[in-house]
């Protein structure tokens, strides 16, 4: 008997905070990391009375991050009331599009397990409000059992978008890749910054798994995986578990699972999810959106990052590797462009950017928008290394001298000492001279001839580059002690 | 006479012209209120221990007002008639009542009204009935009915109501007043505590309709906080010595024509027909047959369903009635809405939850916004043939006070004739037609959208024709 495989079907639920400076249907900051309570107001505590009004920013956010996901823009689309009882939930309910969303579908292009490029559909991006904090006084953090909670409603209404993709995923890696082009592309749209270890992003799998004898597993909704680690691990451990039960002929039981993270696993989530009802939120009006206003906003969508890297890779020769890290951050990318636009050479600036700026980076924990040198510095010091003006040391050395003192690659070479070019001919015949007439011992001892294993001229040799501070060509510098002895 | 019996407008013009001064009404008011309130009790807060500072400079200078309790007063108690909101005192004011504030009007208390305003007795109070100024064993009806008592006893001259469902229209004709049911989308909705948001509209009510237009004036208009209120154009509420109705077309429905009506309310409805031909109106028939059959069944789908979200924000966390010893947040929460809320509301949030409930959504209340937009077609279509229409507030004349009726469908289908107007976000204005007996009758007119200053300038010829309403004697023995 053939033995059996298993195919994993996979479809991934993403929430994403969209960058903006004030809430969703209200004025108030998005800034969560204030005093808690203090970035609220009637709206977004949904006090009696209180009504939602749109934010027309955030509805060009997600305008973008759709853009992002290769989505379009529906003309008319409706916002819900999605019902729940939960303290960290001001109005019982929650603002969401869920069932006419502002995008249509889209898709993202990930490797499958055999290098082959394949799509991942996106089934839509919808908009919607989140809900406050809770902090409970329990020593497990949970909320049954506390014995005092505390809500911040700092959160509560600030913009999402969720991210829901078709069941298109067939394993972890592809979900991993899923969601960092994901992410990198809607950074690169501006939409959000989605800063992981803010929880600006937030997972949920469904996942089942397709028997090669026809059975096919019910789906289970794996819940709580806030990092791509935490979702690479949790669907690893369904893959194996769901695979396990139908093995021994069990049944797939079609339920929510929650991923602990600490222990490595998922479980039953006891407590069963409330059902949910979704009337059409009647005190917002339909959004429309008309194709000027979806122009307008395409108008400001920069080039997608995967766009890019495959642009460096065949206008300019960069390697795929290299293209891949410099296009991960839009600034650096930008960074790297300009570096160009002066002048530099793009494979070489590549490299210098890829080791030496990110480099730089790392040891001072910044941003490259904190990066002070220009990149018109930096094209000069790679063509000054391209000319040969330059060695690739002394290169380095007057990066790092700018990198630390701020000024312009002249001023750096003086202030190291380096002669462009590097020093040889008469000007080298002197610097020997003056080695040769500081040493007399030495040099008596290679004329009697007891230098038989050459160690003493390696010994001149030394003190000439020491002189000229590496500037001389080794090879330049052995041929002139010789010529000067004899 | 003494001042508490002036209608608003020869209150702005004796004071514009120092016959009196604002303290002199502020006491008159207050006075008739201590007379009037032990047997009337239309007030849930009363807020006229001292007089405040007020704009002297605005449309409503000094001018004494009430206002329904769901409407949000910045730091003063707001109850919504109900236990769940307990001494919650909001932290804004609402749109409707900063605007008369601005204006210069004083608030004497906030209007009792049945729990949530949903009713039409004002009976459904955690804070007791309240009685008709007419006759103290009858009602003022509903949800309204304090707001539209203080105004016919002579608390003020005019007041704020709501109206999601006849509540302006249907207590303005059991006091004798005049309301207005706002075009929706006229006047903010912001801070005022929904009931079924898409239906819900504010209006006033007065003793005669041009202060009507008066306070119009000072409410209506666009309002950032509210998506739903609109500013297409601006709309004049001043008084229009031309009006007429010469070669307008009044419409009765054709359907409503069987419908058994109480004497007076039949009688009227002759002799406003007859004023209207006299006065150059052609009287037509429209038909409706979608309102007729289906427009309290959808209207009660979709009002429950909107309610029931609503109120979920009652649990007892962030404000009002909470239980500090509930076994986790589960108990808590039931425990706070099973005694928060009285039993009417109760009844509506469980209805409205099944009729949105994943397994029949379809059938109830996605039937319900389809049949909406069937009734605010035909709705359109009726003013293409007709310029108003005519038609009861109500089938019947106030019931007494505490009068259970074992057939709560009975109480549904009294709303016939006014909910439909909500449905379609049509502006309606129920008026004072006469006496029968001690008793006032009154009538509606209805207009297209948008059309509320014709409507009320209508309603001021109607006014010539029939008379204003005397003050109600107000239990004062």
């Amino acid at each position: 008997m053939a033995e059996l495989t298993f195919t994993p079907v996979i479809g991934i639920e993403i929430h994403i905070r969209l960058k903006s400076d004030s809430k969703l249907f209200c004025s108030c900051s998005t800034n969560t990391d204030a005093p808690a309570n203090t970035n609220i107001c009637p709206v977004c505590m949904g006090l009696p009375g209180t009504l939602p009004h749109m934010n027309h920013r955030v509805v060009e956010q997600g305008m973008r991050a759709g853009f992002a996901l290769n989505c379009g823009i529906r003309p008319k689309s409706l916002f819900f009331r999605k019902s729940y009882f939960y303290p960290d939930l001001p109005k019982g309910h929650q603002i969401s599009q869920c069932d006419l969303p502002i995008t249509t579908s889209g898709y993202i292009e990930v490797h499958d397990a055999d290098g082959n490029l394949k799509k991942i559909r996106v089934h839509h991006l919808h908009l919607e409000e989140d809900v406050g904090s809770l902090h409970h006084s329990a020593s497990d953090g949970r909320l049954e059992g506390a014995d005092t909670s505390y809500v911040d409603y700092n959160r509560s209404g600030t913009p999402l978008a969720e991210i829901v993709s078709e069941p298109d995923v067939s394993s972890s890696a592809e979900a991993v890749e899923y969601v960092m082009t994901l992410r990198r592309r809607v950074i690169y749209s501006g939409a959000s910054d989605v800063e992981l270890e803010k929880g600006m992003m937030r997972f949920d799998a469904n996942v089942s798994m397709k028997c090669s004898d026809g059975r096919w597993g019910h789906k289970v909704e794996v819940k709580n995986m806030n990092s791509f680690k935490a979702l690479e691990r949790a669907i690893e451990y369904e893959i194996v578990r769901q695979k396990k039960i139908m093995l021994q002929g069990g049944e797939v039981i079609q339920e929510t699972r929650h991923w602990n993270d600490a222990k490595g696993i998922t479980s039953s989530s006891r407590v069963k999810e409330n059902y949910r009802k979704f009337i059409v939120e009647p005190d917002l009006p339909p959004l429309y959106i008309d194709q000027e206003w979806i122009d307008k906003v395409a108008a400001t969508m920069p080039e997608m990052p995967d766009v890019r890297a495959n642009r460096y890779v065949k206008d300019w020769g960069v390697s795929q590797e290299v293209a891949d890290v410099l296009t991960d951050d839009r600034n650096l990318a930008d960074y790297f462009e300009d570096c160009v636009k002066a002048g530099a050479n793009p494979v070489r600036t590549a490299n210098w950017v890829r080791t030496e700026v990110l480099r730089v980076l790392n040891e001072k924990g910044v941003k490259i928008s904190d990066f002070t040198m220009k990149p018109e510095t930096l094209a000069g010091i790679v063509s000054r290394v391209d000319g040969k003006k330059l060695s690739t040391t002394q290169g380095k050395e007057v990066f790092d001298w700018i990198c630390a003192n701020n000024g312009g690659i002249d001023e750096a070479v003086k202030a190291l000492g380096i002669t462009e070019g590097g020093i040889a001919g008469n000007a080298l015949a002197d610097v020997i001279a003056s080695v040769i007439a500081a040493n007399p011992d030495v040099i008596d001892e290679i004329k009697s001839g007891k230098d038989k294993k050459g160690k003493k001229l390696k010994f001149l040799q030394g003190l000439v580059m020491k002189e000229t501070k590496g500037q001389a060509k080794p090879q330049e510098v052995s041929e002139a002690i010789e010529k000067a002895l004899n | 006479m003494e001042l508490y019996e002036l209608n608003l407008l020869m209150m702005t013009e004796g004071l514009k012209a120092k016959k009196f001064s604002a303290s002199e009404i502020f006491e008159s008011c207050k006075k008739r209120i201590d007379a009037c309130e032990p047997s009337i009790h239309a007030l849930i807060t009363r807020t006229d221990d001292t007089m405040p500072t007020f704009n002297e400079n605005g449309a409503l200078a000094g001018i004494p007002t009430v206002i329904k309790d769901n409407l949000c007063t910045k730091g003063l108690r707001t109850t919504a008639a109900s236990k769940i909101l307990g001494n919650w005192r909001p932290p804004y004011d609402a749109t409707a009542w900063s605007k008369l504030k601005d204006a210069g009007s004083i608030l004497m208390g906030k209007a009792n009204m049945d729990e949530f305003a949903m009713g039409n007795t004002c009976g459904n109070s955690a804070f007791g009935p309240t009685m008709n100024p007419n006759d103290t064993s009858l009602v003022p009806g509903g949800s309204s009915g304090g707001s539209a008592a203080a105004v016919s006893a002579g608390y003020v001259p005019f007041s704020l109501g709501s109206d999601t469902g006849g509540s302006i229209r249907q207590p303005a004709s059991f006091c004798g007043v005049y309301g207005l049911k706002p075009t929706y989308g006229m006047v903010s909705r912001y801070g005022l505590i929904s009931y079924g948001s898409s239906l819900d509209q504010i209006g006033p009510f007065a003793r005669t309709v041009r202060d009507l237009q008066l306070v119009m004036s000072v409410i209506s208009g666009h309002d950032n906080m509210d998506s739903s209120s609109f500013s297409d154009r601006p709309h004049d509420f001043s008084y229009n010595e031309k009006a007429s109705v010469k070669g307008k077309k009044v419409a009765l429905v054709k359907e409503f024509a069987d419908f058994t009506l109480d004497a007076p309310i039949a009688d009227a409805m002759k002799r406003t027909a007859k004023i209207l031909e006299d006065e150059g109106a052609v009287i037509t028939e429209v038909s409706l047959p979608v309102v007729s059959k289906y427009a309290v069944a959808c209207y009660y789908a979709l009002a429950m369903s909107e309610a029931h979200t609503n109120l979920e924000r009652y649990d007892g966390v962030r404000l009002g009635y909470t239980v500090k010893d509930a076994r986790g947040i589960k108990e808590m929460f039931e425990r706070v809405r099973s005694h928060g809320f009285g039993a009417e509301v109760k009844a509506r949030i469980i209805a409205g939850t099944c009729l949105t409930e994943p397994t029949r959504c379809e059938e109830y209340y996605v039937a319900a916004t389809k049949v909406r937009t069937l009734i605010a077609q035909e709705f359109t279509r009726a003013f293409g043939e007709t310029d108003y229409i005519l038609q009861p507030v109500t089938p019947s004349m106030p019931g007494k006070v505490g009068e259970v009726d074992d057939d709560a469908m009975k109480g549904y289908e009294a709303d016939l004739y006014t909910l439909p107007v909500n449905l379609a976000g049509l502006p309606g204005l129920s008026f004072f037609t006469g006496y029968a007996g001690n008793l006032p009758v009154g009538l509606q007119l209805i207009g297209k959208r948008w059309s509320d200053s014709e409507l009320l300038d209508t309603g001021i010829i109607l006014e010539n024709h029939l008379g204003s309403p005397r003050i109600a004697n107000g239990g004062v023995k």
